[in-house]
């Protein structure tokens, strides 16, 4: 029998953490992102039992994203306004920058606000390379396009944020 | 003159086959243009790069919290208790089961005679019909 290579409880012990910034820097809501996660986790769960060796990052960002792209169709069919205090949270962000963690943290909301303007295929490239830590390989691998493809949506989601943090 | 722009964020990420990084290389000798760009591509890649990697929130595993037995050790688990079970259910019968060539008839029908008058399951036999079928 072929063995599996961790339980799911060492799939979120593990990977977790990785699994919510990517969650966080692709929704931008931390609620959103806890929602991501456990849905992951609970595929993973589902998943583990069917999982035949091979690249297990592979199998388990592919998962990741396909529970992204889900909960992005899902909104679309029921599309909401931000919340109060998302709004409040922009403001904020641009008014308040006296302080110098404060303005650290300023910078990140900048560029996490700059993220969110991207196209979902790009954005998603970005993050998995320069947030997740992927290789384009590992990538092409877990979004299931050519290589290429990845190279390419990568540089034009740099050089659009380019464009927006300018 | 070609600017070979996509392969400045490959080039960043060591994604480039050498052939490809010394077309780039001899280019950028020459270009000011995808200089500046590689300049300001690099600047994005890190300050993304430079994002505070976020901590886990508490119990957003809450089931991971709460098992304890990993779940590839389940089948154990199990094998575990039907054993557990097994040997509780022997030792019991050990207890209650008279050593052999004691048992009389009396006693048979002291302990299930005493039975049958309080459990319906040992009253009279019904008597089942044939079966006839619908005509």
């Amino acid at each position: 029998m072929e063995s599996i290579p961790l339980t799911w409880e060492e799939v979120a012990r593990v990977y977790g953490r990785k699994i919510y910034n990517f969650a966080y820097r692709l929704t931008g809501n931390p609620d959103d992102a806890h929602d991501l996660v456990q849905e992951v986790l609970l595929r993973v769960r589902r998943g583990l039992a069917d999982y035949r060796p091979g690249s297990f990052e592979g199998w388990l960002w592919r998962i990741t994203r396909n529970a992204f792209l889900d909960d992005v169709r899902r909104k679309k069919r029921r599309p909401t306004s931000p919340l109060p205090d998302e709004v409040d949270r922009w403001d904020r962000a641009t008014s308040e920058s006296a302080d110098s963690e404060y303005a650290r943290i300023s910078l990140g909301d900048d560029i996490q606000k700059a993220l969110l303007e991207l196209p979902v295929d790009f954005r998603e490239a970005v993050v998995l390379c320069d947030v997740v830590g992927l290789s384009y390989q590992e990538i092409a691998h877990a979004v299931a396009v050519p290589i290429g493809t990845v190279r390419s949506r990568i540089h034009r989601g740099r050089s659009m944020l380019r464009e927006l943090l300018t | 003159m070609t600017h070979p722009s996509e392969l400045i964020s490959a080039y960043l990420d060591g994604e480039l086959t050498p052939a490809e990084r010394t077309t780039l290389l001899h280019h950028l000798a020459a270009c000011g243009r995808c200089t500046s760009d590689l300049e300001q591509i690099q600047r994005v890649r890190s300050a993304v790069r430079s994002l505070p990697l976020l901590e886990l929130p508490e119990g957003i595993v809450p089931e991971a919290d709460r098992v304890v037995v990993p779940l590839r050790h389940q089948k154990g688990l199990w094998a575990g208790v039907a054993a557990a079970v097994v040997v509780a259910v022997i030792a019991v019968a050990a207890l209650i089961t008279p050593e052999p060539g004691s048992v009389s008839i009396d006693d048979l029908n002291s302990r299930f005679g005493a039975r049958a008058s309080l459990d319906p399951a040992f009253g009279p036999a019904k008597v089942v019909p044939p079966f006839v079928g619908s005509e």
